[in-house]
């Protein structure tokens, strides 16, 4: 059930292993697990070489420094190292772009891909800092904990995210 | 806890949260978009055991005294509008802020685009928040309501029974369209092109 060789676990497993990850988190952090404000940590202290004053934003000063913020940078880059450590030990690295996107959107060009990669990421990560929370911190950490906020957020994300999916897209 | 220790354990953590993504196969554009259009439901039967898991280990923990929850706060406005456009932003990239973490790992180019725009849009909010973002941000802001709050019920309660409406659905999800064939044979989220020859047709 846990072998880290074989290619996919259940849903239901991987799911449950994600779930239990709230214990550390509550425990030592004294939060819930995320991963979108980790995005506003790196790229504030990145822009802050370019222009200094970014930190007077009392949003970019909030998320700059500090354990709680450089917790959540070391969890998503654990979350690269996790993922190429499964992929390797079970065969299933990948490259390019998915074989998904050529069935899905018909005419198909790696630079394309990449271009709407770029442009997905922006607004996805815009949209995540407006809601305060993304798939983890809204859905998995926040219905976890029944906030009200949560249900609206993952409600509004699941129903955009529907009819976008079903208008841009051909049915793989 | 010193920075150096929480990011010690952040990346320890991010290492297990990862082989859950990779393993779970939501480190695939695939899985996320059939997810969106409602035809395939790895995503969702993952999402939804994680937030049954979460929902157990927090009544345990809320009940023994062994956490304090830290719910976010209700603000109406930005979160329907938030949450749309991330929802928009999801089906674009095919990955959740999350999960483009484990398709950079797996190795998908495409992906350090993503990352990398993400940064961008971090950096577009950072700057908009104070003026151009402030309406929506402060317009139906609730405090931080709780269902178990509205209810006037303790926590375990409420989050218990909720854990088993939705381990209901999943009983129910499961039977009507089974994992193992969602996720397709390469793993990817893409279905086998057609049956094989001289196989034999699916039970009705």
């Amino acid at each position: 059930m846990f072998s880290l060789t074989s290619r996919a676990w259940s849903p239901y497993t991987a799911g449950i292993v994600v779930g239990l990850l709230q214990i550390p988190a509550f425990y030592f952090i004294g939060t819930a697990l995320g991963t979108s404000s980790s995005y506003v940590t790196i790229s504030a202290n990145l822009a802050a070489f370019v222009d200094p004053s970014i930190s007077q934003i009392k949003y970019a000063a909030n998320h700059m420094s500090g354990a709680k913020n450089w917790w959540q940078v070391a969890l998503i880059a654990g979350i690269v190292l996790g993922a190429f450590i499964s992929s390797r030990l079970s065969g299933t690295p990948r490259w390019g772009a998915s074989p998904f996107w050529a069935k899905a959107m018909g005419a198909h060009t790696p630079a394309r891909r990449y271009m709407m990669a770029f442009l997905g990421g922006f607004i996805m990560v815009l949209g995540a800092r407006i809601a305060d929370g993304c798939t983890s911190g809204h859905g998995v950490s926040g219905i976890a904990q029944l906030a009200i906020g949560s249900f609206i957020a993952v409600t509004a994300m699941f129903g955009a995210g529907i009819i976008t999916a079903n208008l841009i897209y051909k049915r793989v | 806890m010193s920075v150096l220790s929480a990011m010690l354990l952040g990346l320890a953590m991010g290492a297990i949260f990862g082989m859950a993504l990779e393993k779970g196969r939501v480190c695939e554009g695939g899985v996320i978009v059939c997810q969106m259009q409602m035809s395939r439901h790895a995503m969702l039967k993952m999402f939804l055991s994680a937030v049954i898991t979460g929902l157990i280990v927090l009544s345990v923990m809320v009940g023994f005294g062994l956490a304090k929850l830290s719910p976010k706060a209700t603000l109406f406005a930005a979160d329907i509008v938030g949450g749309a456009i991330l929802g928009v932003g999801i089906v674009i990239a095919g990955a959740c802020p999350g999960t483009v973490l484990a398709q950079i790992g797996t190795g998908y180019k495409d992906a350090i685009f993503t990352f990398i725009g993400g940064l961008f849009g971090a950096l577009a909010f950072t700057y908009m928040e104070p003026n151009i973002l402030k309406p929506v941000l402060t317009s139906g802001a609730y405090g931080k309501l709780t269902l178990d709050q509205l209810l006037g019920l303790p926590f375990p309660a409420v989050a218990l029974s909720f854990a088993a409406i939705l381990i209901g659905l999943l009983v129910w999800l499961e039977k009507v369209s089974p994992w193992r064939e969602e996720i397709g044979p390469n793993a990817d989220g893409v279905p086998a092109e057609s049956p094989p020859k001289g196989a034999m047709p699916a039970k009705a």
